[in-house]
Order: C-alpha cells, then sequence, then structure tokens
C-alpha cells in the first residue's frame, strides 16, 4: 500500500520525523517496504496484512498514526446539494445475487462536465501510481485511495431502462472491459449489468461500454459490498487483479460505503459540477451495531506476561475507533467483577476484531512488542532424542565414512525421472497440478531417479564420479477409489544411494550400515526383475527374522545409465529407513569374549555352479555348532578342465572356539568332518584336499 | 686346522660378539666390544678371519661362505645395539623419506549443510526441552487449513499459493479443478505438525517439527519451491508471550550469537493471535527469521481443548535463511543442486 505524506496529513499531523515515523509503523503491524521521492511527494510502501483490509485507503493508515502519537483522526465534513429530483425516479436496481453482493448501492449525479481533474488530485494519484482518466474516475480513484471502499461510475445514458440488475453471468455471456479485452461471464461471476446486458463484473472491473467520457453528462455512483470469495475466484479466473478486487478481497467496511458514496457525489459535484439526486438506493438494510466483546484485563498479563493499566489499554482501543466502556460491564464473578473488565464495539471496518483475543493483539502491538520482557523461561523439562534420529545420525555416519555425501533434491519431479524407476510400486504416482520446477508434477516413488540425475549433473559439470545418498520421504500412491485420510499417500522415509560399479561395495556398505544399526540377522538377497535395474541384477533385500521388505539394490539398466550422458556403470540402493529405525538396537549389549585360543580352517570346495553363497553358508552354519565363530568367504575359481562344467571352487575360512575350554585339533577335526558331511549330502560338494 | 674347529670358532665368536653388543649398556662399552671383535687389527674376527689360510683347499669355500654369514650377524647385531642405544632412529628410515608429503587421505562423505542445521537446531532446542514431531508432507485441508483457522475465503488457500494434488484415477480429467482446491496438497507449513501433535497428546506439550514444506514460488538466490521450516509449539497452563520472547531470543544467542537481539513486529497469522515476525539484529541489521505468536484460540477448539484452561505459543522459523547465514551461503538453489562441489564444502 502506497501513501504520501501530503496526503495522510489531510487527517493527522506528522509530528514525527520519516525515520521514526515507519519505524512506529513497521512496530505496530504496517511494515515499512520502503520509500522514495515522487515529484517532491514522500510515498511510503506499507505492506499491509490480509486481516487489515481498512489500512488500504490513508485514512485507515492515518489513524494508526493518531493512535501511535496520541491524536484524534480528522475526517472530511461531507456536504453537497441534493436536487429535489428523487433517484426512485431515475433508476432501479435489483439485486439477484445476495451471496456474491450483500449489500449495493447506488447515487445518480446529472449534469457533469467531465474534463480533467485538479492539479492537486492528479499529483495525489501520480504519486503512488495510479493513472489519471478524467475528473468522474479520478474522484473515484481519489476516495477508493483515501478509505479503501472502491466505487464505480457509469455514464447513465448506456444504462439501459435505468435498471441495474446484479445477477450471476449467463451462459456464453462475454463482456469487453475497460481494458478493450473481452471476458467469460459464467454462473460463478458476479455481473453488474443493466436490463440487457451486462455493464461491468462485480468488484474487478468496469465495462468499456458504459464508462464515463467527454460526452457523459449523467452518472450512476456504485458503492457496494461484494463477497471476498466471489471477486477472488472471479479475478483469478479472469487472471484480472486490481486495486479494486484487492480491497473487496480483504472486505470493506459496510458503514464506509455510503460515507464512500457521499464523498465521491461531494468531490465530484464540486469537481465536475452537477446535480445530485436525492437519496440513494441500498439494496440492503441498516447497518447493526458489532457484538460487544468483553476484554478482561487479567488476561492481557495471561497472553502478554505483562500488565497494562486500564487507562492505557482504554485510550488505545478508543483511539483504534472501538467504544470502550468500563461502567456498562455487569458484575460477573468469574471476570473477577467490572472493574477488572472492558466492554468493547469495535468497529464496522475492523472484521478482523471478533474475540477478546483480537483485542489482546490491539492493545499489544500499539503498546508496543519491545515492551514485553526476553528474560522470563520456561520451566526446565526433560527431552530426549527420537531413536529415528539417533539411527539415522548412526547411518549417516557409516554412509560418510564409506565416502558418500549426502544430497537432498526435490521431492516433485519430472515424468522423465518418475518413469526412470520405480522399484516400490507399479501404481502412477500422484501429481500437484502445478508444476514445481521445469515441468516437475510428479510426488517421487523413489530417491534413486533423483540421485542418478544428481550424479549426471556432477558428471556432466565437473567429471566427477558423485557418491551420493540422500534420506527423505518417497510417496507411494493408495490404492485406486480410497477416499478421505486412506486416499493421503503412504509416505515413508527412504535411504537412497548411488555409487560406481561395484555392486559388493554397495553391498558391504548396506551390511556394515545394518551392522552399525545393531540388526544382527543376515541380509538376504532375492533377485527380482525391475524396471530402470539391469536385468539379472537386482535383489530384494530382506533380513533375517522380518519378512518386510528392507529395500532393493542394484546395478542399474546400462540404456537408462547412458541416456544420463554417464560413463561406465552405476549401482544404487533404496531401504526403508522406518524399517532400519524399528529394527535397529542402538543399545549394544556385551557378548561374551572367550578366553581360550581359536583354531582356524580353510576349506575349499567343488560345488554345482547353481549353489549360491547364501545356501552353502546356510548349510555349513546348521551344520557347525556353536563354536563357529566366524564363517568367511575367501574365493570362487572355476576349472572346467579338473572339475567339469558347471562346477566351481569355493574357498572359505571358519574360525572355530569355543568359551569353555580350549578346543583340541580333533575337536576342530569334527566340526569341519560335520560341515564337509552336510555339504557333500545336500549340495553335492566334493571336498578338494 | 680343521674345517669343524674353523666352524666352531665361528659359532663362539657369533654367539660371544652378539651377548657382548647386546649386553653393552652404553655407547662406550658397546665402542669397547665392538673393538674387541670387529676392530681392524686385532678384532677376534680379524684373527678368525686369518685362519682361513689354513684350511684345506676343498673346504675353503664352505668355511668362506660361513664366515660371510657370521660377519654379516656381528654386523647386524652390533648395528641392532647401537639403535637401541640410540633409541630406534636412524637406517630404519630410508634416508630419501620426505614427511612433507601429503598425506594420503581416506574419502570421507559429506553431511549436507541443511540436515547440520536441522541437528544443531534440534540440539539448542532440545536443551530447552523441545523434542522432535513430524507429519507428512502431503496434507488434507483440513490439517493444512482448516483446524489452523484459515476458513475456505482465505487467500493463502488460493491454489496459485499452494501445490494441490490432481485427483487421481478419475478419468475425463480432475472435476475439482474447477474450484481450485483438492482433497490433498504438499504441505505449505509445519504448522499441520501442532495440529496433529495436539490431536494425540494431552498438555504439556513441547515439540519442534522440522520437515520440507512447498509453496509456487518462482526459484531465484533466495526462494525455493521447496524449503525446510522449524516449527515449535509450546502448550501448558501458564505460557506468557513473555516466555515465547525468551525461548526464541535464548534460541537466537545460542545459534547465531550472543550479541544477537531480538524483535517483534505485529503480523497475522490465522492460527496465532496475537501473531509477530520475529527480527534477529544481526551484524548491525535486522533480519526477518520467522513468524510467532500465541495460539489462537480456535485453533484449540478445533483440537478439543479448552482455551481458558490452556495457552500455548507457536513459532516458525525458515531453516534455509538460518542455515545460509551461518554458512555464508548466497544461493539457496545449490542446496538442491546435489553438486559434490558444493556439498564437500561442508
Amino acid at each position: 500500500m502506497l501513501v504520501t505524506l501530503s496526503w495522510l496529513s489531510r487527517y493527522v499531523d506528522i509530528t514525527l520525523t520519516h525515520d521514526e515515523l515507519v519505524d512506529r509503523l513497521s512496530l505496530s503491524g504496517l511494515n515499512h517496504e520502503g520509500s522514495e521521492t515522487v515529484d517532491g511527494e514522500v510515498v511510503i510502501d506499507l505492506e499491509v496484512t490480509s486481516n487489515r483490509g481498512d489500512c488500504l485507503g490513508h485514512i485507515g493508515v492515518a489513524r494508526e498514526i493518531g493512535v501511535l502519537t496520541g491524536q484524534k483522526l480528522k475526517l472530511p465534513t461531507i456536504e453537497f446539494p441534493e436536487s429535489p429530483k428523487k433517484i426512485s425516479d431515475l433508476l432501479t436496481v435489483r439485486n439477484e445475487f445476495t451471496e456474491a453482493c450483500p449489500r449495493y448501492t447506488a447515487r445518480v449525479i446529472r449534469g457533469v462536465r467531465v474534463g480533467d481533474s485538479p492539479e492537486w488530485m492528479q499529483k495525489a494519484l501520480k504519486s503512488i501510481g495510479i493513472g489519471v482518466v478524467n475528473n468522474v474516475v479520478d474522484v473515484t480513484n481519489y476516495v477508493m485511495m483515501e478509505c479503501g471502499q472502491p466505487l464505480h461510475a457509469f455514464d447513465a445514458a448506456k444504462v439501459a431502462k435505468n435498471t441495474i440488475v446484479v445477477r450471476p453471468g449467463r451462459k456464453g455471456e462475454k463482456l469487453e472491459a475497460i481494458d478493450h479485452r473481452n471476458y467469460d461471464l459464467t454462473s460463478e461471476t458476479c455481473v453488474i449489468a443493466d436490463a440487457e446486458s451486462a455493464l461491468a463484473i462485480a468488484g474487478v472491473m468496469g465495462g468499456a461500454s458504459s464508462e464515463v467520457t467527454e460526452q457523459t453528462t449523467d452518472l450512476v455512483i456504485e458503492a457496494a459490498d461484494f463477497t471476498p470469495l466471489s471477486v477472488r475466484r472471479t479475478a483469478r479466473r479472469l487472471k484480472l487483479h486490481s486495486p479494486s478486487s484487492f480491497r473487496f478481497e480483504r472486505r470493506v467496511d459496510p458503514r464506509g460505503i455510503d460515507w464512500a458514496s457521499r464523498r465521491a457525489c461531494q468531490l465530484i459535484t464540486e469537481i465536475a459540477g452537477g446535480s445530485v439526486a436525492s437519496g440513494v438506493i441500498d439494496t440492503d438494510g441498516p447497518i447493526a451495531d458489532r457484538e460487544p466483546i468483553v476484554l478482561r484485563l487479567s488476561q492481557l498479563s495471561r497472553v502478554l506476561g505483562i500488565d497494562i493499566d486500564a487507562a492505557t489499554v482504554e485510550r488505545i482501543l478508543k483511539g483504534l475507533g472501538c467504544h470502550a466502556d468500563f461502567a456498562s460491564v455487569e458484575k460477573d464473578a468469574s471476570t473477577g467483577g467490572s472493574a477488572n473488565s472492558l466492554q468493547c464495539v469495535p468497529p464496522t471496518w475492523r472484521h478482523d476484531l471478533t474475540r477478546e483475543a483480537d483485542l489482546i493483539e490491539e492493545v499489544a502491538r500499539i503498546h508496543g512488542y519491545d515492551q514485553i520482557p526476553e528474560d522470563s523461561p520456561i520451566p526446565v523439562t526433560p527431552s530426549s532424542k527420537r531413536p529415528f534420529d539417533s539411527a539415522m545420525s548412526r547411518l549417516r555416519g557409516v554412509l560418510t565414512a564409506a565416502g558418500l555425501s549426502e544430497a537432498m533434491t526435490p521431492s516433485v519431479v519430472t515424468e522423465k525421472i518418475d518413469g526412470a524407476l520405480s522399484p516400490w510400486t507399479d501404481r502412477p504416482a500422484m501429481q500437484t497440478r502445478t508444476a514445481m520446477l521445469e515441468g516437475s508434477r510428479r510426488l517421487r516413488r523413489s530417491l534413486i531417479p533423483s540421485l542418478l540425475q544428481s550424479r549426471a549433473a556432477n558428471w556432466a559439470s565437473a567429471s566427477i564420479n558423485a557418491e551420493l545418498f540422500e534420506i527423505a520421504h518417497v510417496y507411494l500412491p493408495p490404492a485406486d477409489g480410497t477416499t478421505g485420510t486412506d486416499a493421503l499417500p503412504a509416505e515413508t522415509y527412504h535411504v537412497g544411494l548411488i555409487t560406481g560399479d561395484d555392486f559388493f561395495a554397495t553391498k558391504g556398505i548396506i551390511e556394515c550400515l545394518l551392522e552399525r544399526l545393531g540388526i544382527t540377522g543376515q541380509l538376504q538377497v532375492e533377485t527380482v526383475q525391475r524396471d530402470g535395474f539391469a536385468p539379472g541384477g537386482a535383489v530384494e533385500l530382506k533380513v533375517e527374522g522380518h519378512h518386510e521388505t528392507l529395500g532393493y539394490l542394484g546395478l542399474l539398466d546400462d540404456g537408462l545409465v547412458r541416456s544420463w550422458k554417464l560413463p561406465g556403470k552405476c549401482v544404487a540402493a533404496e531401504l526403508s529407513a522406518d524399517l532400519l529405525v524399528a529394527w535397529a538396537h542402538l543399545v549394544p549389549q556385551q557378548q561374551q569374549i572367550s578366553s581360550f585360543p581359536s583354531i582356524r580352517r580353510d576349506l575349499n570346495l567343488v560345488l554345482p555352479e547353481s549353489v549360491r553363497w547364501d545356501s552353502l553358508s546356510g548349510v555349513i552354519r546348521s551344520a557347525a555348532d556353536e563354536r563357529l565363530t566366524d564363517l568367511s568367504y575367501q574365493e570362487t575359481y572355476r576349472n572346467e578342465k579338473q572339475d567339469g562344467p558347471d562346477r566351481k571352487r569355493v574357498l572359505f575360512s571358519m574360525e572355530l572356539q569355543s568359551l569353555t575350554e580350549t578346543m583340541s585339533g580333533s575337536d576342530a577335526d569334527s566340526i569341519v568332518e560335520n560341515v564337509v558331511t552336510a555339504c557333500e549330502k545336500k549340495l553335492s560338494a566334493v571336498l578338494m584336499r | 686346522m680343521s674345517l669343524q674347529n674353523f666352524l666352531s670358532r665361528l659359532d663362539q665368536l657369533q654367539s660371544d660378539a652378539e651377548s657382548a653388543f647386546s649386553g653393552a649398556s652404553n655407547s662406550e662399552s658397546l665402542e669397547e666390544a665392538r673393538v674387541v671383535f670387529l676392530g681392524a687389527k686385532n678384532g677376534q674376527f680379524k684373527d678368525v678371519q686369518k685362519m682361513l689360510g689354513g684350511i684345506e683347499p676343498t673346504d675353503k669355500r664352505a668355511a668362506g661362505m660361513r664366515l660371510n654369514e657370521v660377519k654379516n650377524a656381528i654386523n647386524e647385531a652390533f648395528n641392532a645395539a647401537k639403535e637401541a642405544l640410540e633409541g630406534g632412529g636412524g637406517s630404519q628410515v630410508d634416508p630419501t623419506f620426505d614427511p612433507s608429503l601429503p598425506g594420503t587421505r581416506p574419502t570421507l562423505g559429506h553431511i549436507h549443510p541443511i540436515t547440520q542445521t536441522i541437528d544443531h537446531l534440534t540440539e539448542i532446542m532440545g536443551r530447552m526441552g523441545f523434542e522432535v514431531a513430524e507429519g507428512p508432507e502431503v496434507e488434507d485441508p483440513w490439517h493444512n487449513f482448516v483446524a489452523l483457522n484459515i476458513p475456505e475465503d482465505h487467500p493463502a488457500r488460493d491454489p496459485l499459493d499452494n501445490f494441490y494434488l490432481a485427483t487421481a484415477g478419475v478419468a475425463g480429467g480432475d472435476p475439482l479443478a474447477a474450484t481450485g482446491e483438492g482433497e490433498a496438497l504438499l504441505r505449505s507449513q509445519t504448522s499441520t505438525v501442532q495440529i496433529r501433535v495436539m490431536q494425540s497428546c494431552q498438555p504439556p506439550i513441547r515439540v519442534i517439527s522440522l520437515g520440507r514444506v512447498y509453496r509456487p514460488d518462482a526459484p531465484d538466490a533466495t526462494h525455493f519451491p521447496m524449503f525446510h521450516q522449524m516449527e515449535g509449539l509450546l502448550v501448558d497452563r501458564h505460557v506468557t508471550m513473555a516466555n515465547l520472547k525468551t525461548v526464541l531470543r535464548v534460541f537466537a544467542n545460542n545459534y547465531l550469537g550472543d550479541d544477537v537481539e531480538i524483535r517483534f513486529r505485529p503480523s497475522f497469522f490465522p492460527f496465532t493471535e496475537p501473531s509477530v515476525e520475529v527480527d534477529f539484529l544481526w551484524n548491525g541489521t535486522w533480519i526477518e527469521f520467522g513468524g510467532a505468536g500465541m495460539v489462537d484460540p480456535n485453533v484449540f477448539e478445533a483440537v478439543g481443548y479448552d482455551p481458558e484452561k490452556v495457552r500455548g505459543f507457536a513459532f516458525g522459523l525458515g531453516v534455509e535463511r538460518l542455515c545460509m547465514r551461518r554458512h555464508g551461503i548466497t544461493d539457496i538453489r545449490d542446496l538442491y543442486s546435489g553438486d559434490l562441489r558444493f556439498l564437500q564444502q561442508f
């Protein structure tokens, strides 16, 4: 909201310097955005919050200055002669759309001479960026910028059958606005029409056919109340935001409507001549006083933590236009008696004041938030870290130690990124109506594609093989046909990671982080087919003892990697962070360390190619007893000449140790014997000696 | 002299020399021992070497080889004793060793600066008794607006200011697109978590919530359509704005520095009353870091609390702004670029 110092000074004396003034305004609710001098006028830009429509005119701002500096507001006296001709003989108004227009008022002025407005008015309007048109239109704009009530002047000669109808737009109806563009009207649009066709889009913009021109002599002055939602929807649909729609969206003062109408008649007749028909057409009844609000003074200290004396409270509220009265509150034990309470009728322009809490804020902001102390500590209370945060902190420790850096990438992705890979679900991604970045509308179902994009960007910009991870939500779409809260996506934290081409290095990182989180069950893999992963190179990850899928790991599809212009291969994985946390044991328990020496035995088995390490190690573990303290894979090699086709040799070591005694060589031999026998029987293994 | 005698003499010499060298307790006695065994003129080794001449020619080769071995062993024993007396330095290290060459560094990854900021904020607020709470990013309008006292005609609900989700699974387009709002949206503020916490717990409540929020701002150096907020909520029987100001002042002093001042400016948020903007005076400039206020009675009523019995305050600070100020980051977009050249600086 732009205001000029000279305009403000018509209603209140400016007793402060510019800098003091803007500082006081900022600290009482009208934030100072900047000031400049235009044509000798000091123009101040103030930010008006959406609840303070009353400050969208100079009088509203002046009222704030008045209460801050202890002055009464000087409002102009409105006087103009009325002609004997009654308005009811000149104009009829029918309101057929009260949902969008609770009140419509009209006055008629006849015999005006349209021309330029006076210098002072042109200067006032220009300095706050309002274009100058003619003396009639300029007055309507001036009054709007004075009191915040938008007005519209119609050329009365263009109003067919002297009838104004407030009604919804009709199907297929169009209007050429004063910007000479055509707008479609719908049944949701509130239209000001005459007996035949639309004249204006209510609260948004007037029409070209009835605009005031040099030839105009008779005027209809519209001052109305259009509902915020109706104006907002229309302005948005037509992409037509005006100073008028801005004010209606923030609500106008119902009592200010008539004031503004009369003020416009006064200024028009002073400047452009003409005579005002007697009376006004008003489609709604009298305006009732606002409901009184009781302010208990004890609540001020309860909310603000400071006491403010009753006289100050009264001065502030009265200065803001409230009727505040200590005496009229009835004795009421629960509120502590009348002396401690104030009955307050808020002014009609303050729609935001309806409750005690609202009055407390008014008193606080004018009294000054700097009065509130900042040495009032809250009582001591213990707090603890969530297991989730502890677990993620450990997880970050493992991943960074493994050389991966944490990235954060947008949650909403493009179709290309979303389509790259989605191991968790086949349901299509949920989409936003508005694109976020570069056409991104899809709520991601996996973190891997975003990390692939980041890896590609790193390669493209600096030839860096970026090893990255991210911890963020993924949004798994709900099943079709779900409603209510079930229609929200399954939204859980995942850990995504992307690395170079070593599958086992990445698998090792995952094994390591499971261990670090105290998840002791064996990591199990099952080969799965997933788009975006190399065929045969992707596995579903599970942990022994849990049935849920922990995540996916695999070599990415060559075609996908190449489509991102990345050289070489990529391995990616994604784990459910929530499952990691659920399965974690973050408080390690000490395990007994054997004080007896261990014995290491290396074995070399010839096995059918189809026997995987997980089944081999399973057989070994079940054949050995608890004295097998460690089983480590060494290597696999193949020698078809010696072992025949589809056979491989697998080398591994076993560490054998007892907690209770020194194991003898023959103890170890018997365990080895059991292992070898089991492998021979279950896996057709042959021991190489 | 027979080979046998020569070899046993050598063995004797080696064992005598080794025990003499290892038994030397200082460099003087070691030097004496060296003269006795390795002296160029009358050293015992020299004496034995001279005996080689008296060995049968057929045995000379074997005798010579053994002589060399013993010579090396005695020399080694001398060097070892010398090093031991000198403290182990010296010839263990290659003379070309350049300790000023750069170290071999392990490749460590980096934790994102926003995560570091969040950890830091959580830790500061934790010391004041605030625990972390979380909620979903995709919300329904009830949690994002209605319960937060944002009525249907409020501009904050405008589709242009929110990421509403398209209605899924409806053939022939999106029936709600005309009215603008949808059944779900990406939350525009973390205040939604307040509602979820108050619905599931009874006062006293002291939580912070950190997470991603979404608003359709065109990206530039200070705006990004996705960012993080830290939301704080305290509800108890006696809570005042002075408590709020104190908590935020303590926070600012902890995070930004002891000399940082705090200021409240009136503002408007539907879910707090009174509502204020929170400015911190940092390096001589007032910088806006977020909004705060006393929980609006309507919010308490929406979650079934009696506003006559409880009071509360809430605040929301922009995490990026705090992080960028602290680390001197000038473009918010760098945070979400995934660019390792940026990430590895933190």
